[in-house]
């Protein structure tokens, strides 16, 4: 369970995100939100690269940026950048390295998730022939490395084609089965509707609406009902 | 621990994997290897061909540091590959320790490179081992670890281009605060303007602790104690720079 308590992030006087308050235990958790909302800058706060202003965010009781909760995550940023002359599996390994709870070199699970994740062909090349895709597989596959409870997905479906996007949606579903608890920030709507079981609506650091896609949805279509939502609070805050 | 070792054994690994390194280095023999040659042939004088060998790697040793310590760890930290790294089990200051001892040994690695080349020359044409040389890379090499701990103390808060700036500043300041202090007080500089001069002796470090060249150029053993206290120097000042550069680090947002 991920609980966020009163999280409020502010640069100088400008509220990023704003008290933010929230609890989920659900197995994909998806953050809804246009650019700039705050969706990155929470998702960031929970791995620990970003400290709040004030509030908390505790997974399973362990605070956000402690050991206990690294160890428990694992995270892909949004527009991954990688070490160019690492290959992909030479990535994997490290990250698995640096996380350390499972013993050293274990190729065929890194080669295993690199399959999972569409790019085991492409394991001994360096990762700069990679493609946007590619990288973004590269991406998943680091997050897995280390068998985590939580996964935290920054807009994990940019980049992809067609193809790719169904791949990945089908390794979440996948993930879910086997009992991982699965963060996704994304502002492609059709996304959300297709794999989350219940959503936040992040607006202005604000958080507007958590609940189910359906109970959210009203018998609308989900974009209509998210431009209501996000429109009725502009004009509110204007 | 562990962390530490594992940037800095990957640092190592791509370090040796970039071809600005390889240029660096080729250009670096070729120097060491020319101007050997060109002393030998016009001079056939030992004290100048080593006094080229020597200076020519300390030049490129320089270029090498400066190099690594500006671009490594703010390459890392703007192309946001930190974010991996920081999300895992590792703290910011594991993972700048990390990247100081990767590229403390990338510099030891093309060090030796050089010294090689320059070692096994004077024997094939001295025939003989010149262990005072082999000192004063030894020195030299502590010269450059402090140079990259200040290039990553700047890097922490500073662009790469800036880092260059201000780190060739502190390089060039490094090496005259010495003469800057005896000459202060031999034109009888007093009251504000010896204190700044003083300031300036104690901020920045005395590079010229680390020269031995021209002592072993001369064939003058320098006495263990100035080695010890030079290395010993270069310890506490890197010591101090990375303890500042990780508490920086600590509170910058990435």
């Amino acid at each position: 369970m991920v609980q966020f308590s009163h999280l409020t992030k502010a640069y100088k006087k400008h509220k990023v995100v704003d008290d933010f308050s929230l609890t989920v235990d659900v197995p994909i958790f998806g953050f809804l939100g246009q650019n700039g909302a705050g969706k990155t800058t929470i998702m960031k706060m929970v791995v620990g690269l970003l400290r709040p202003s004030a509030g908390t965010i505790l997974l399973d009781g362990a605070p956000s940026g402690s050991e206990a909760s690294k160890r428990r995550m694992g995270y892909m940023p949004e527009t991954p950048y990688f070490y160019e002359h690492m290959t992909g599996l030479e990535f994997v390994r490290f990250c698995d390295e640096l996380d350390g709870s499972h013993g050293r070199n274990r190729t065929e699970h890194y080669e295993a998730l690199l399959k999972r994740v569409g790019i085991y062909d492409a394991r001994k090349d360096e990762v700069r022939t990679y493609s946007k895709g590619m990288r973004q597989r590269l991406g998943f596959a680091q997050a897995l490395v280390n068998d985590p409870e939580y996964l935290f997905l920054d807009e994990p479906l940019d980049g992809l084609d067609p193809i790719g996007r169904r791949e990945m949606k089908e390794v979440m579903r996948e993930l879910k089965k086997e009992g991982r608890k699965i963060f996704l920030n994304t502002h492609i709507l059709y996304d959300v509707e297709e794999v989350c079981d219940e959503v936040g609506v992040i607006h202005e650091g604000k958080l507007l609406y958590a609940g189910s896609v359906k109970a959210f949805c009203a018998g609308k279509p989900l974009e209509e009902r998210f431009m209501e939502m996000v429109g009725a609070h502009t004009k509110r805050s204007s | 621990m562990r962390n530490i070792f594992i940037i800095a054994k990957n640092t190592l690994k791509l370090e040796i994997r970039d071809k600005i390194l390889y240029g660096i280095i080729v250009f670096g023999l070729l120097y060491v290897l020319f101007e050997l040659f060109l002393a030998d042939l016009v001079l056939k004088e030992l004290p100048m061909v080593k006094s080229f060998g020597l200076t020519g790697i300390y030049f490129f040793s320089a270029i090498i540091a400066l190099f690594l310590g500006t671009t490594s760890f703010f390459k890392d930290v703007d192309r946001k590959v930190v974010y991996f790294i920081l999300s895992k089990p590792v703290s910011r200051a594991q993972f700048l320790l990390g990247k100081f001892f990767g590229l403390c040994a990338v510099l030891l690695l093309t060090t030796a490179i050089l010294a090689v080349a320059y070692l096994g020359l004077i024997a094939y044409e001295h025939g003989g081992f010149d262990g005072l040389g082999l000192l004063a890379i030894c020195m030299q090499y502590f010269e450059m670890a402090l140079f990259i701990a200040f290039a990553l103390f700047v890097s922490t808060f500073s662009s790469s281009l800036l880092s260059i700036v201000y780190t060739s500043a502190v390089f060039f300041l490094g090496h005259i605060v010495s003469s800057l202090i005896e000459d202060a007080k031999a034109i009888g500089l007093t009251g504000v303007k010896f204190a700044l001069v003083e300031t300036l002796y104690y901020i920045f470090p005395n590079l010229e602790k680390f020269n031995v060249r021209d002592l072993a150029v001369h064939n003058v053993a320098t006495p263990f104690v100035s080695f010890g206290l030079a290395f010993a120097y270069a310890a506490v000042y890197i010591i101090f720079l990375l303890a500042v550069a990780v508490g920086i680090f600590n509170k910058k947002e990435i």
